[in-house]
């Protein structure tokens, strides 16, 4: 940690029940090597005890403190001060975006939640069935045998960046269709049914958004372009079928 | 009770055109969307105005005289441009569905884009010095 | 404070899968039709269909009239599908997407009658 210290004005956005959002300004001095969670909890602990924000591991894992950082989806637990600002600028922070707000900073991630449970979206996977960056079928054969942690932490970051979940909340939004495709389709039925719907996979307008703000290489939007996939296959051999 | 702000709603529907925060693939899906509306509604306008043809020499004459003029000609790039984006966006879209350049999808992108500038000068030339 | 656990739509399988297909379908289809009409109307034909009787003559040939109506019965079903989905991201109720479904059917349909209507009128002058 460097002994710089910047003066910032932090802008937190309020909200509680029944209110309308505002802005409320604090002045901080920070190190500009600390993280924007740290500027957010600092503001709790030492100036405004009513701030409601969410966090628990502090290191990206636990998907927690997803926030709009400038108006930018990020894992403030991760993202450094100095890249989000200067010293003597403001910085502000906004809740996720297409969740409904409880409190301030903290949002309702309960659809999120019960629909990655409803689509069968595992959290341990066997090696082979990860796709990880490197295919594992070249990873040596003794390493094949491992499981592995999704890598989806359930942040909800890329529902707040995808514009199709902006105006329909019906739609299953980029984490529950990632966390469908590993699936590979193997439940029949209501998984694929709700991948193959007008809220599921043909929803989505390929803007890459949500890719592109994921903190943990889910890459939902090739994820759902392979589902996209799947499905015409499956759609397409049913065609053939014998009845 | 459950705030109501900030949850999906249809009324937000003019977020489909907001810039801030977008990379890439959102200002693809911008321009995507907006060619879109633009050529749908140029479709209808040019059957409508195709019916002049129905009504004989008169009716069509008088119609391409009045397109020579500047505004109108300019209005017709536009078109050619809103075709020549929304038609090569739409072929990045067809690649990254069916699994390819997935990775590489912004440079596919701006690739296109380049093509798309250099057909639109080279129409838009071509419209103005006729 | 109670968690909103959003109802999951019903799923309506396969509804739009077939759609979603005839609308790439067709606008790769369009690449080329668009490709081929600009081309064959702006810089093939004599005059570049600028006067009425060039039209007339050009319609003549059976082949333009069907590359027309191919063209245009394409071009019609994409826009309206992708309109529909446009409207789809405003998350109609069922009724009134029951009723977006009709309207852009008839118009739809109504738009390549009219089409053809047109070319053959003009082809038999």
């Amino acid at each position: 940690m460097s002994k710089t210290k910047w003066n910032i004005i932090l802008r937190v956005s309020r909200q509680k029940d029944g209110e309308q959002p505002h802005f409320d300004e604090f002045n901080l001095e920070v190190d500009p090597d600390e993280y924007v969670l740290d500027a957010v909890e600092r503001v709790w602990a030492f100036m405004d005890r009513t701030v409601c924000f969410r966090h628990a591991c502090h290191h990206s894992t636990c998907g927690a403190c997803g926030m709009l950082v400038n108006g930018v989806e990020k894992l403030t637990c991760i993202t450094y001060i100095r890249d989000v600002t200067q010293n003597g600028a403001k910085l502000t922070v906004q809740p996720l975006r297409n969740f409904p707000v409880i409190s301030d900073l903290a949002v309702d991630m309960g659809s999120l939640y019960s629909r990655l449970e409803i689509v069968g979206a595992r959290s341990v996977l066997p090696v082979p069935e990860a796709e990880v960056e490197k295919p594992a079928s070249s990873w040596p054969k003794e390493d094949q045998q491992y499981i592995r942690l999704a890598d989806c932490i359930e942040c909800g970051l890329c529902i707040s960046a995808c514009p199709s979940a902006a105006t329909s909340g019906e739609y299953l939004g980029p984490a529950v269709l990632a966390g469908l495709q590993a699936n590979a389709l193997k439940y029949k039925s209501l998984p694929f049914n709700l991948a193959d719907s007008q809220d599921g996979v043909w929803r989505c307008h390929s803007a890459f958004e949500c890719t592109e703000v994921c903190p943990s290489f889910v890459d939902p939007a090739r994820r759902i372009m392979n589902l996209r996939s799947q499905i015409i296959r499956e759609r397409l051999s049913g065609l053939f079928r014998k009845a | 009770m459950e705030s109501q702000h900030n949850q999906p709603s249809p009324g937000k529907f003019w977020n489909w055109f907001n810039p801030v925060g977008r990379k890439t693939g959102g200002w693809a899906f911008i321009l995507n969307r907006i060619t879109a509306l633009g050529l749908t509604f140029y479709l209808f306008l040019h059957l409508i105005v195709l019916g002049q043809l129905a009504k004989g020499p008169e009716g069509y004459d008088s119609f391409i005289a009045l397109m020579k003029n500047p505004i109108a000609v300019f209005g017709e790039l536009l078109v050619v441009a809103a075709g020549i984006i929304h038609g090569l966006n739409g072929i990045r879209i067809a690649l990254t569905t069916f699994g390819v350049s997935i990775s590489t999808q912004k440079q596919l992108f701006y690739a296109l884009m380049a093509i798309a500038l250099i057909a639109i000068l080279f129409f838009g030339i071509r419209m103005f010095t006729a | 404070m109670s968690t909103i656990i959003q109802n999951i739509s019903k799923p309506r399988a396969g509804e739009s899968t077939w759609l979603w297909l005839i609308k790439i379908l067709t606008g790769g289809l369009l690449v080329i039709l668009l490709l081929v009409h600009l081309i064959v109307n702006h810089f093939v034909v004599e005059g570049g269909l600028m006067t009425y009787a060039n039209v007339v003559a050009y319609f003549q040939n059976p082949w333009i009239v069907f590359m027309e109506i191919c063209f245009l019965a394409t071009v019609v079903s994409h826009s309206l599908i992708a309109l529909r989905s446009i409207l789809l991201d405003m998350n109609p109720a069922p009724n009134v997407l029951n009723i977006i479904n009709w309207v852009l059917g008839v118009v739809g349909v109504g738009a390549v009658v009219y089409g053809v209507w047109l070319a053959l009128t003009i082809a038999s002058k």
